[in-house]
């Protein structure tokens, strides 16, 4: 089993560009989703991520739109809750309710669109390197490796015997969902541990002692992709405080 | 439901990853430790981050109708104990982040001391008051995973009141507002939760107890005749 936005990660026409450089551009794009005034900067920021995800960078739109649905769920009840007043005359609305709430939405959606351009340019295959460069310990990365890699595998067992469950009836009424539902759970955790044994056997095998030490891909940094990031970034800085 | 990335304010997020940041190093520190002790254990604590991560997608029913997903923290810090959940839920979440658009990266500190510090502490301090009055593993796991699942989400509600306090009657009118809408309403599901925990659990107790004990969870049963 698969998901989509680690799919897109994979087929996207930045796949191999430089984590690193990919990293610095979607730091810089969060930075001024969260710095810049919503207006006009924050939407400038959600609409060069999106334009970036989907043109150079040709991520699936279907991909990317389903993606944010679910922080858009929360976005909106947050921001929502967030302006609503409650006063001795019960339920109102904050005095600046409608600027408040568009400027949470705006840093919000500009804010998940830029982690998404990462996310869908960049398996995290690739980030974990990242990580070790920022002086993460090697085994809490290697563990961060582990989980990535059996997390498919654990979702295919999971769908499977969702899916097997669901033919013998096992989610027909609410206590039967329920039942079939905490043997799952049960099901996928002794599979896992019966992974990281079977895994374990097969390293110790092959004389694992220290760390699963394996060749990294070489993708190499693109001066012009970083002059290009800085100056795009630039220039959003400048359009956003200047025309805010 | 994570804080999305951008929601909080930039101080806001910047002081909830300084929280979250002594509990996820003593949880690195305690990975660190064991990694080196028992190089094995690599695979067995990724084995247990994916359990996680796949258990939030595990659909849960509730009675309304509609269907939740469990957080998974007061299961992860029965079997796995909070310091290393620590880590493992901050993994998580940063997977969740980038696999699912699920949360973000400026938010990370503040889902982590939700989900990740928050939740299995008050589970698993919940689990250890009810073993030490006697109550059995089943009932235990009950009251760890509900109030693993509230807690979480009683701290993402004070997390957003802070941020957003109310115009008129601040801090508390704010905290009254979310709690309202994020955490009562969490109240079947977390009860809901329990009970998948339990089911879990039994499951477990019948089919695994070998690694139960190893976990620590169950104190291993002598076999008849005594060690040979």
């Amino acid at each position: 089993m698969s998901l989509a936005v680690d799919d897109a990660a994979w087929r996207s026409a930045w796949r191999r560009r430089a984590p690193g450089d990919k990293l610095l551009l979607c730091a810089g794009l969060v930075g001024c989703a969260l710095a810049l005034p919503a207006w006009p900067g924050s939407v400038l920021v959600a609409l060069t991520a999106v334009a970036l995800a989907l043109g150079p960078a040709r991520v699936p739109a279907r991909t990317f739109g389903r993606a944010v649905r679910w922080p858009l769920a929360f976005v909106a009840t947050g921001a929502l809750t967030a302006v609503v007043s409650v006063g001795d005359g019960g339920l109102g609305w904050a005095p600046d309710a409608a600027a408040r709430a568009g400027s949470l939405v705006g840093h919000a959606v500009a804010g998940t669109a830029a982690v998404l351009l990462l996310a869908t340019t960049t398996p995290v295959s690739d980030l974990l390197p990242v990580l070790r460069r920022l002086r993460v310990p090697a085994a809490v990365v290697e563990v961060a490796a582990v989980t990535y890699r059996l997390l498919f595998v654990l979702l295919e067992s999971l769908s499977t015997i969702r899916e097997a469950q669901a033919a013998r009836m096992g989610h027909s009424s609410v206590r039967r969902s329920y039942r079939s539902s905490g043997a799952l759970a049960a099901a996928v955790l002794t599979r896992s541990w019966d992974r990281a044994r079977r895994l374990q056997e097969g390293l110790a095998g092959r004389g694992m002692e220290t760390g699963l030490r394996v060749l990294p891909e070489a993708l190499p940094s693109s001066r012009a992709f970083l002059a290009a990031s800085a100056a795009g970034l630039a220039a959003l800085v400048s359009l956003g405080v200047l025309a805010a | 439901m994570h804080i999305a990335e951008g929601f909080l304010p930039p101080a806001h997020a910047i002081g909830w990853t300084v929280v979250a940041a002594p509990f996820v190093v003593h949880g690195a520190r305690a990975v660190v430790k064991e990694v080196r002790e028992h190089p094995e254990s690599t695979l067995l604590l990724g084995a247990a981050g994916a359990f996680t991560f796949v258990l939030s997608a595990i659909k849960l029913p509730s009675v309304t109708g509609s269907s939740s997903h469990p957080t998974g923290t007061g299961v992860g810090a029965v079997l796995f104990r909070p310091p290393v959940m620590a880590l493992l839920g901050t993994v998580v979440l940063l997977f969740q982040a980038l696999l699912l658009a699920h949360g973000g990266l400026t938010t990370l500190g503040a889902n982590a001391v939700a989900f990740a510090v928050v939740g299995p502490w008050a589970g698993y301090g919940a689990y250890r008051l009810a073993r030490a009055a006697g109550a059995g593993l089943l009932p235990a796991v009950f009251v760890a995973v509900a109030l693993a699942d509230l807690a979480t989400y009683v701290t993402t509600s004070v997390q957003l009141a802070l941020a957003f306090p109310d115009a008129s009657t601040g801090l508390v009118g704010a905290l009254g507002k979310f709690l309202g809408v994020f955490a009562v309403t969490q109240v079947p599901l977390a009860i809901g939760e329990g009970l998948l925990g339990v089911l879990l659990f039994r499951v477990l107790t019948a089919n695994a107890r070998p690694e139960l004990e190893r976990l620590g969870v169950l104190q291993p049963t002598v076999a008849p005749g005594g060690a040979a």
